[in-house]
């Protein structure tokens, strides 16, 4: 039953075409640190799930943005757990992102033809530590607002547009509402974005170009 | 047909065991390493899938059955400014908690009573649409300004839209203060 349905739709789409390039493409003999890549897609897919169930009782508003995150926490079945997933799943993402690219460093798996995969890879880390960034401000505790003092003042000294940079980031002078409701917008709207399409770069590049093998002496 | 698709023969032998799929291929029944594999690997990614989704069912379900502070008794006011064959209006703040949020709501109640020990209490609030009714004495009936609804003393439909009567509360007498409670 399930293979006919497989086969009407494979007619229709040419899904196993697709499952086999994705999944049983060859791969050169290769170790555990090769996974790390991996890794880190499923944690982003933790940080997603778990991110998108945590908008359903937050509000990014000065007055209630801990009230709420209290009430996730503390009141709600499970709360703790998906709250718990997505605060530990974003630093093991970090983690993972980092030792992802010490791998790919290592093993000068960035040479040609895959210098377009590691900018990508580049920019996704980046906008893993913008996530990490923008997400610290969210429980709206002391250390979140001064996480984001810090980081903004970070900003700040940046030649000639420090001043600018750091205002466009809060969204004025001080932390505001305003700046919790621009990182909450960057945060589930804006990042996501740009990972998910280059992510699916990422992932085609990767299929595209198969993986290196392990370096061997001298090479 | 079926078989060719299933198994791209192109991408299916692992580089380091071809003697080995060699064998497995004219007996599909027995369990190779491959199949092996590829069933643990999704038995473990739907056991990682299942520790999400079910604690996420409860957690979306977690707000449904907190309302429960409507059963609780509200003082309204002393019983004896209730006026014998009268309704009198009478007001309370009710607090009610959803979520994070608490907020406070006024509840207008009308108030009567025959004997000064058995007291009726009807809602202000219109069964129709939700605006207010005044009790009109001279025509000893309740009056719904929106749609023209007519209510008897006792609440029941007399004129208008109103799909059922006002919605009574359960009263007691302590102390001499009047309480009322959801029915």
């Amino acid at each position: 039953m399930a293979t006919k349905l497989g086969d009407w739709l494979n007619d229709r789409s040419g899904w196993r075409t697709i499952y086999g390039t994705v999944f049983l493409r060859k791969i050169p003999k290769i170790n555990w640190a090769y996974t790390l890549g991996s890794a880190t897609l499923f944690a982003m897919v933790i940080q997603i799930v778990t991110g998108i169930l945590l908008t359903l009782y937050y509000v990014p508003d000065p007055q209630l943005a801990y009230a709420s995150v209290t009430y996730i926490t503390n009141e709600l079945p499970f709360g703790w757990l998906i709250r718990g997933l997505h605060h530990w799943g974003a630093s093991a993402m970090v983690l993972l992102v980092v030792l992802h690219m010490v791998r790919v460093i290592v093993y000068g798996a960035y040479k040609y033809p895959r210098e377009f995969t590691w900018i990508t890879g580049v920019a996704l880390l980046l906008l893993t530590f913008a996530f990490g960034f923008t997400g610290y401000l969210l429980p709206w505790d002391q250390r979140a607002y001064w996480a984001t003092v810090v980081g903004t003042k970070i900003g700040e000294v940046t030649p000639v547009f420090g001043d600018t940079i750091r205002a466009l980031m809060l969204g004025g002078e001080e932390i505001s509402g305003l700046t919790l409701s621009r990182f909450f917008g960057a945060h589930v709207w804006v990042l996501p974005s740009v990972l998910l399409l280059l992510v699916g770069i990422h992932l085609y590049l990767v299929i595209r170009n198969g993986i290196t093998s392990v370096p061997k002496r001298g090479e | 047909m079926a078989e060719d698709t299933n198994r791209p023969s192109e991408v299916d032998e692992p580089a380091g065991a071809p003697e080995e799929v060699a064998q497995d291929d004219p007996r599909d029944q027995e369990v190779t390493r491959r199949k092996f594999l590829i069933t643990s690997v999704g038995a473990m990614s739907g056991a990682m899938a299942a520790a999400v989704a079910v604690p996420a069912i409860f957690y979306v379900a977690g707000p449904v059955k907190e309302q429960g502070s409507s059963d609780e008794w509200i003082r309204l006011g002393s019983a004896s400014s209730v006026e014998t064959g009268s309704k009198t209006l009478m007001k309370a703040t009710v607090e009610r908690r959803a979520g994070y949020l608490t907020t406070t709501e006024e509840l207008s109640v009308f108030v009567s009573t025959d004997n000064g020990t058995d007291f009726l209490a009807l809602s202000n609030i219109c069964t129709h649409l939700g605006c207010r009714v005044r009790w009109v004495e001279e025509q000893d009936g309740f009056f719904c300004p929106c749609h023209n609804a007519v209510f008897g003393p006792d609440g029941s439909v007399l004129e208008g839209p109103p799909p059922r009567p006002l919605d009574r509360f359960d009263t007691k007498v302590e102390d001499g203060q009047i309480f009322i409670r959801k029915l």
